[in-house]
């Protein structure tokens, strides 16, 4: 991992928005791998899995990865209702900046990239919302 | 339908529960018995949230034991969460008649042996599982319903009838 990411129109970063991905198996390094081969290395995203970790075990994992945020970040995870979204949720509680978004996908995650360096962890939150669903597009094959 | 799955599993309600035994068995209420989290609100909260469109009741054992024969009768299909042995056992004692359990997810803490993949035990973990068999209860080790049930007494030697 190298240089971090230019902010927008080449000023320095201010105040990065960090993010923690957890998911399920090693999809949030299948993401971040993914997303490296469009943007180049990146920085200062965490990774964890819950494979085999039970609830106070994973939630600790989290709360570990969080509390040193001073001004907040964004926890990213694969589905809402998933063990990587509760238990989240509960480590989160104590650290009030944390927002979490569920339903991570790669236009997701490459959109946090863009704009970690010039919005807050709450404003980041709504966009990355709204941009996942937009990614998410259908198009029909044309019959021969 | 009524209930549909009685699971052991110490995270709850998770990705399993709600994406593979729910697509498989369309449930309309999950109970979380449980009674730590019955008297923590932001606990109650979080898992009322954790299941869009279905109904979550997070019950004490001593109120999901009295509501336990109701349920049975209900029209729709319901689960029942419970987070270690020792919960299913005081939910049988406190009167709730559970004919199976699905073994879903004990998984590993200090002083526990590995069983599988994810079910570990510790001495009282195998008394609570042995006072749940001699009360006529079968213990089915099965993660995800596209793997393989085993009853938990053929996967750990101490607890082979």
């Amino acid at each position: 991992m190298s240089a971090p990411l230019a902010g927008e129109g080449g000023t320095p970063p201010a105040k990065r928005v960090p993010a923690l991905i957890v998911t399920h198996a090693d999809l949030a390094e299948a993401l971040v791998r993914a997303a490296e081969r469009v943007v180049g290395s990146i920085e200062d995203v965490t990774l964890l899995s819950n494979e085999g970790l039970s609830r106070d075990d994973l939630q600790d994992a989290i709360e570990g990865c969080v509390k040193d945020w001073k001004e907040g970040g964004l926890l990213l995870t694969d589905f809402w209702g998933g063990s990587c979204h509760t238990c989240g949720s509960a480590a989160a509680r104590r650290h009030g900046e944390v927002v979490i978004v569920t339903g991570i996908n790669l236009p997701l995650l490459l959109d946090y990239l863009h704009n970690r360096d010039r919005l807050s962890a709450p404003e980041l939150a709504e966009r990355l919302q709204q941009k996942g669903r937009d990614s998410i597009r259908v198009q029909r094959g044309v019959p021969a | 339908m009524s209930w549909a799955l009685h699971r052991i599993d110490d995270r709850l309600i998770h990705g399993q529960v709600l994406v593979a035994w729910g697509a498989r068995l369309d449930p309309a209420r999950i109970w979380v018995v449980d009674d730590g989290v019955a008297a923590s609100a932001w606990e109650r909260d979080l898992f009322r949230e954790a299941a869009p469109g279905i109904e979550v009741r997070v019950a004490s054992v001593a109120e999901a034991a009295a509501a336990h024969a109701e349920e049975a009768s209900a029209p729709r299909a319901a689960f029942l969460l419970v987070r270690d042995l020792g919960t299913a056992r005081k939910l049988a004692d406190a009167g709730a008649h559970v004919e199976e359990w699905n073994v879903g997810g004990l998984h590993y803490a200090p002083g526990k042996e590995k069983v599988n993949d994810y079910v570990y035990l510790d001495d009282q973990d195998r008394e609570d599982a042995k006072a749940l068999l001699s009360a006529g209860a079968r213990l089915i080790v099965q993660d995800v319903p596209a793997s393989r049930p085993q009853p938990l007494g053929a996967l750990d030697p101490a607890l082979a009838p």
